[in-house]
Protein backbone atom coordinates (compact mmCIF):
# COMPACT_ATOMS: atom_id res chain seq x y z
CA UNK A 1 0.00 0.00 0.00
CA UNK A 2 1.09 3.59 -0.96
CA UNK A 3 2.14 5.71 1.74
CA UNK A 4 -0.35 8.37 0.57
CA UNK A 5 -3.11 5.68 0.69
CA UNK A 6 -1.77 5.00 4.31
CA UNK A 7 -1.94 8.59 4.82
CA UNK A 8 -6.10 9.10 3.75
CA UNK A 9 -6.93 5.88 5.87
CA UNK A 10 -4.79 7.52 8.96
CA UNK A 11 -6.64 11.19 8.36
CA UNK A 12 -10.09 8.98 8.33
CA UNK A 13 -9.44 7.64 11.27
CA UNK A 14 -8.22 10.64 12.96
CA UNK A 15 -11.03 12.87 11.36
CA UNK A 16 -13.65 10.33 13.25
CA UNK A 17 -12.28 9.69 16.09
CA UNK A 18 -11.50 13.43 17.21
CA UNK A 19 -14.76 15.08 15.13
CA UNK A 20 -12.00 17.38 13.75
CA UNK A 21 -12.50 19.13 10.02
CA UNK A 22 -10.54 17.03 7.21
CA UNK A 23 -8.35 19.92 6.24
CA UNK A 24 -7.48 20.34 10.07
CA UNK A 25 -5.64 16.78 9.69
CA UNK A 26 -1.96 17.60 8.01
CA UNK A 27 1.10 15.13 8.11
CA UNK A 28 2.77 17.29 10.79
CA UNK A 29 -0.20 17.95 12.92
CA UNK A 30 0.29 17.03 16.67
CA UNK A 31 -2.73 14.45 17.68
CA UNK A 32 -2.53 16.64 21.43
CA UNK A 33 -1.56 20.49 20.80
CA UNK A 34 -2.89 20.58 17.37
CA UNK A 35 -5.73 17.93 17.35
CA UNK A 36 -6.61 18.21 21.23
CA UNK A 37 -6.72 14.24 21.63
CA UNK A 38 -6.30 12.75 25.11
CA UNK A 39 -5.31 9.28 26.07
CA UNK A 40 -8.11 8.00 25.48
CA UNK A 41 -8.31 9.13 22.06
CA UNK A 42 -5.20 7.49 21.11
CA UNK A 43 -7.05 4.19 22.11
CA UNK A 44 -9.49 4.97 20.26
CA UNK A 45 -7.29 5.88 16.93
CA UNK A 46 -5.10 2.68 17.32
CA UNK A 47 -8.34 0.72 17.32
CA UNK A 48 -9.83 1.62 14.37
CA UNK A 49 -6.23 1.65 12.69
CA UNK A 50 -6.29 -2.30 13.52
CA UNK A 51 -9.45 -2.30 11.86
CA UNK A 52 -9.18 -0.69 9.20
CA UNK A 53 -5.47 -2.33 8.14
CA UNK A 54 -5.97 -5.43 9.66
CA UNK A 55 -2.81 -5.27 12.11
CA UNK A 56 -2.29 -5.17 15.24
CA UNK A 57 0.09 -2.27 17.26
CA UNK A 58 1.93 -3.95 19.08
CA UNK A 59 2.86 -2.55 22.79
CA UNK A 60 6.04 -1.49 23.83
CA UNK A 61 6.26 -0.49 19.82
CA UNK A 62 8.00 3.51 20.56
CA UNK A 63 9.93 1.92 23.23
CA UNK A 64 10.94 -1.35 21.22
CA UNK A 65 12.36 0.40 18.04
CA UNK A 66 14.37 2.96 19.91
CA UNK A 67 16.23 -0.04 21.49
CA UNK A 68 16.39 -1.73 18.54
CA UNK A 69 20.16 0.01 17.61
CA UNK A 70 22.45 -2.54 18.27
CA UNK A 71 23.99 -3.16 21.04
CA UNK A 72 21.76 -0.63 23.28
CA UNK A 73 20.66 -1.21 26.58
CA UNK A 74 17.63 -0.01 28.55
CA UNK A 75 19.71 1.97 30.88
CA UNK A 76 21.88 3.70 28.56
CA UNK A 77 18.49 5.05 27.36
CA UNK A 78 16.30 5.48 30.00
CA UNK A 79 17.31 6.77 33.26
CA UNK A 80 14.15 6.62 35.90
CA UNK A 81 11.25 6.70 33.07
CA UNK A 82 13.36 9.69 31.86
CA UNK A 83 15.54 9.44 28.39
CA UNK A 84 18.97 9.89 28.40
CA UNK A 85 21.05 12.27 25.90
CA UNK A 86 21.44 8.59 23.80
CA UNK A 87 17.88 7.98 24.40
CA UNK A 88 16.93 11.68 23.27
CA UNK A 89 19.24 10.56 20.00
CA UNK A 90 17.85 7.45 19.00
CA UNK A 91 14.16 8.92 19.78
CA UNK A 92 14.85 12.32 17.31
CA UNK A 93 16.02 9.85 14.83
CA UNK A 94 13.32 7.20 15.40
CA UNK A 95 10.37 9.82 15.56
CA UNK A 96 12.12 12.36 12.70
CA UNK A 97 8.29 13.46 12.05
CA UNK A 98 8.46 15.35 15.39
CA UNK A 99 10.46 19.08 15.81
CA UNK A 100 13.30 17.95 17.11
CA UNK A 101 13.51 20.57 19.89
CA UNK A 102 10.52 18.88 21.41
CA UNK A 103 12.63 15.96 22.28
CA UNK A 104 15.69 16.42 25.03
CA UNK A 105 17.56 14.43 27.46
CA UNK A 106 15.25 14.32 30.61
CA UNK A 107 12.10 13.73 28.24
CA UNK A 108 10.00 11.58 29.88
CA UNK A 109 9.29 8.08 28.30
CA UNK A 110 5.56 8.42 29.27
CA UNK A 111 5.09 11.62 27.36
CA UNK A 112 5.95 10.33 24.31
CA UNK A 113 2.31 10.25 22.78
CA UNK A 114 2.61 13.97 23.17
CA UNK A 115 4.81 13.74 20.60
CA UNK A 116 2.71 11.60 18.24
CA UNK A 117 1.79 13.44 15.22
CA UNK A 118 -0.23 12.12 12.27
CA UNK A 119 2.91 10.89 10.57
CA UNK A 120 3.76 8.66 13.90
CA UNK A 121 0.19 6.48 13.14
CA UNK A 122 1.56 6.62 8.97
CA UNK A 123 4.62 5.34 9.80
CA UNK A 124 3.22 2.63 12.37
CA UNK A 125 0.68 1.58 10.31
CA UNK A 126 3.73 1.33 7.48
CA UNK A 127 5.73 -0.80 9.85
CA UNK A 128 3.28 -3.27 10.40
CA UNK A 129 2.09 -3.36 7.19
CA UNK A 130 5.97 -4.24 6.04
CA UNK A 131 5.72 -6.79 8.89
CA UNK A 132 2.91 -8.82 8.12
CA UNK B 1 7.77 6.69 46.32
CA UNK B 2 5.73 7.92 43.08
CA UNK B 3 2.49 8.82 42.84
CA UNK B 4 -0.37 8.93 39.81
CA UNK B 5 -3.36 10.46 39.25
CA UNK B 6 -6.12 10.35 36.19
CA UNK B 7 -9.74 11.17 35.43
CA UNK B 8 -12.01 9.51 33.26
CA UNK B 9 -15.46 10.72 31.45
CA UNK B 10 -17.79 7.73 32.08
CA UNK B 11 -19.31 8.78 28.28
CA UNK B 12 -16.28 8.50 27.03
CA UNK B 13 -15.42 4.72 27.90
CA UNK B 14 -18.87 3.85 27.37
CA UNK B 15 -18.84 5.54 23.66
CA UNK B 16 -15.45 3.50 23.18
CA UNK B 17 -16.84 0.20 24.36
CA UNK B 18 -19.85 0.17 22.46
CA UNK B 19 -17.64 1.43 19.29
CA UNK B 20 -15.02 -0.95 19.64
CA UNK B 21 -16.40 -4.72 20.87
CA UNK B 22 -12.16 -5.84 21.46
CA UNK B 23 -11.57 -3.20 24.14
CA UNK B 24 -13.11 -4.57 26.81
CA UNK B 25 -10.82 -7.63 26.60
CA UNK B 26 -8.15 -5.51 25.40
CA UNK B 27 -7.68 -3.01 28.10
CA UNK B 28 -9.51 -5.17 31.22
CA UNK B 29 -9.85 -8.90 32.87
CA UNK B 30 -12.24 -11.41 33.10
CA UNK B 31 -12.21 -10.43 37.13
CA UNK B 32 -13.30 -6.73 36.15
CA UNK B 33 -15.51 -7.35 33.69
CA UNK B 34 -17.53 -9.62 35.90
CA UNK B 35 -17.27 -7.16 39.04
CA UNK B 36 -18.19 -4.21 36.41
CA UNK B 37 -21.08 -6.37 34.87
CA UNK B 38 -22.34 -7.50 38.43
CA UNK B 39 -22.90 -3.70 39.25
CA UNK B 40 -26.42 -1.39 38.11
CA UNK B 41 -23.76 1.08 36.40
CA UNK B 42 -21.23 -0.77 35.06
CA UNK B 43 -19.77 2.28 33.13
CA UNK B 44 -18.91 4.15 36.14
CA UNK B 45 -16.87 1.16 36.90
CA UNK B 46 -15.01 0.34 34.20
CA UNK B 47 -14.06 4.02 33.83
CA UNK B 48 -13.13 3.69 37.77
CA UNK B 49 -10.76 0.59 36.73
CA UNK B 50 -9.57 2.81 33.82
CA UNK B 51 -8.30 5.56 35.92
CA UNK B 52 -6.92 3.39 38.46
CA UNK B 53 -4.68 1.68 35.07
CA UNK B 54 -3.76 5.21 33.64
CA UNK B 55 -2.78 6.40 37.56
CA UNK B 56 -0.61 2.89 38.05
CA UNK B 57 1.66 3.94 34.19
CA UNK B 58 1.61 7.44 35.57
CA UNK B 59 3.67 6.70 38.36
CA UNK B 60 5.55 4.54 36.92
CA UNK B 61 6.59 6.80 33.81
CA UNK B 62 5.63 4.34 31.38
CA UNK B 63 2.13 3.41 29.37
CA UNK B 64 0.84 1.16 27.10
CA UNK B 65 2.94 2.42 23.64
CA UNK B 66 5.92 1.78 25.88
CA UNK B 67 5.53 -2.12 26.93
CA UNK B 68 2.76 -2.07 30.12
CA UNK B 69 -0.44 -4.38 29.09
CA UNK B 70 -3.90 -3.00 30.35
CA UNK B 71 -4.49 -6.30 31.52
CA UNK B 72 -1.39 -6.30 33.66
CA UNK B 73 -2.83 -4.24 35.95
CA UNK B 74 -5.77 -5.90 37.55
CA UNK B 75 -7.77 -3.83 39.98
CA UNK B 76 -8.43 -6.43 42.50
CA UNK B 77 -10.38 -5.83 46.37
CA UNK B 78 -9.53 -7.12 49.28
CA UNK B 79 -11.90 -8.62 51.78
CA UNK B 80 -12.09 -5.20 53.52
CA UNK B 81 -13.25 -3.72 50.16
CA UNK B 82 -10.07 -1.52 49.66
CA UNK B 83 -9.03 -1.95 45.83
CA UNK B 84 -5.53 -2.74 44.84
CA UNK B 85 -3.38 -3.99 42.23
CA UNK B 86 -2.71 -7.67 41.08
CA UNK B 87 0.07 -6.80 38.90
CA UNK B 88 0.54 -9.23 35.75
CA UNK B 89 3.55 -10.27 34.35
CA UNK B 90 4.34 -6.52 32.45
CA UNK B 91 3.60 -4.69 35.30
CA UNK B 92 5.84 -6.85 37.70
CA UNK B 93 8.48 -6.47 35.39
CA UNK B 94 8.53 -2.61 35.37
CA UNK B 95 8.18 -2.77 39.22
CA UNK B 96 11.03 -4.83 39.59
CA UNK B 97 13.41 -2.76 37.42
CA UNK B 98 11.82 0.17 39.49
CA UNK B 99 11.88 -0.94 43.19
CA UNK B 100 8.46 -0.71 43.32
CA UNK B 101 6.96 -3.19 45.75
CA UNK B 102 3.25 -2.25 46.06
CA UNK B 103 0.81 0.36 45.39
CA UNK B 104 -1.76 2.08 47.75
CA UNK B 105 -5.08 2.81 45.17
CA UNK B 106 -8.07 4.99 45.96
CA UNK B 107 -10.65 5.54 43.36
CA UNK B 108 -13.84 7.23 43.00
CA UNK B 109 -16.96 7.57 40.58
CA UNK B 110 -20.27 9.27 40.33
CA UNK B 111 -22.30 9.48 36.59
CA UNK B 112 -20.36 11.41 34.80
CA UNK B 113 -16.47 11.37 36.00
CA UNK B 114 -14.40 8.51 37.86
CA UNK B 115 -11.05 9.30 39.08
CA UNK B 116 -8.12 7.43 40.60
CA UNK B 117 -4.88 8.24 42.92
CA UNK B 118 -2.08 5.61 43.13
CA UNK B 119 0.67 5.82 45.27
CA UNK B 120 3.49 3.19 43.99
CA UNK B 121 6.00 2.22 47.20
Amino acid sequence: MEEKEIFEKVKDAIVDALGVDDDEVKAESSLFDDLGAESLDLLDIVFRLEKTFGIKIPRGAIQLDILAAEGVKESDVLVDGAVTELGAKLLREHMSEVKPEKIKAGFRLDDIPTLFTVQTFVKMVKAQLAAK
Amino acid sequence: MRVGTDITEVGRIRELMNRHPEFRARVFTAQEIDYCESKRRPFEHYAARFSVKESVMKALGRGWLQGLEWTDIEVARRASGEPSIAAGGSLQAAMQQLGISRFVVSLSHCSTHATAVVIAL
